[in-house]
């Protein structure tokens, strides 16, 4: 079997390759630093901000992105790195 | 007396009550009131487990609180959290240059952002050079 249709939720983080930008294509997703949910689709598991190239997303919401998932570190709301996260 | 729209977004500590936190919220909200002010929100997530340990915590009250005011106002009530040891975070945030509380009150009514709301809203997006 090859494939299941039904997507296995493990802890690890599968990253797909997008051709459009996900900010440009839904003008409804805000870009809010406290929706850690969301902003963690665009770090690794480790914390860190996932370029561009990967994610899809456009210069110009990458650098909104950057400031935004910055605010949430600040606030704690997400990690700076994996070695500072709590257990 | 000109206001501007903020969020302010503070962190407090774990161990406060439901009176303790409530009490904060007050006082920050009285300092936006006397300042000729207004709240138009006032948001407290339940107990939160943080991304990192904050002052040796790992969880904490987060509190947001949106409104109007004045710039010297802003100066208060951030002289306030940071003078207030529970307090263990705060950001501030200005989503505008000019407080409409109309147009925020019409904005949240039409709760689809896409066309009218969502183009009044934009400038409340901290700004960004294009
Ligand atoms: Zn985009």
């Amino acid at each position: 079997m090859q494939q299941p249709r039904i997507a296995r939720h493990r802890r690890r983080r599968i990253y797909v390759h997008r051709k459009v930008c996900r900010f440009c294509a839904d003008k409804t997703m805000a870009m809010d630093y406290k929706d850690a949910r969301t902003l963690r689709h665009f770090t690794t598991e480790r914390g860190k901000i996932l370029p561009r190239r990967i994610t899809g997303t456009c210069a110009k919401h990458q650098r909104k992105l950057t400031s935004v998932i910055k605010k949430a570190r600040i606030m704690a709301l997400l990690p700076f790195t994996s070695g500072h996260a709590q257990e | 007396m000109e206001l501007r729209y903020y969020d302010t977004f503070y962190l407090l500590h774990p161990d406060l009550n439901d009176e303790e936190r409530q009490a904060i919220s007050e006082k920050l909200q009285n300092i936006v009131v006397e300042s000729g002010g207004q709240v138009v929100k006032i948001d407290p997530w339940p107990l939160k487990k943080l991304a990192y340990k904050v002052q040796k915590q790992s969880h904490g009250y987060y509190v947001t609180m949106e409104y109007g005011a004045p710039s010297d106002a802003l100066e208060e009530i951030t002289r306030n959290l940071r003078l207030d040891e529970n307090v263990m975070k705060f950001l501030t945030t200005k989503l505008s240059d000019a407080f409409d509380p109309a147009l925020i009150a019409e904005s949240r009514e039409a709760s689809s952002p896409e066309e009218t709301a969502g183009e009044a809203a934009a400038p409340a997006e901290s700004g960004e050079g294009e």
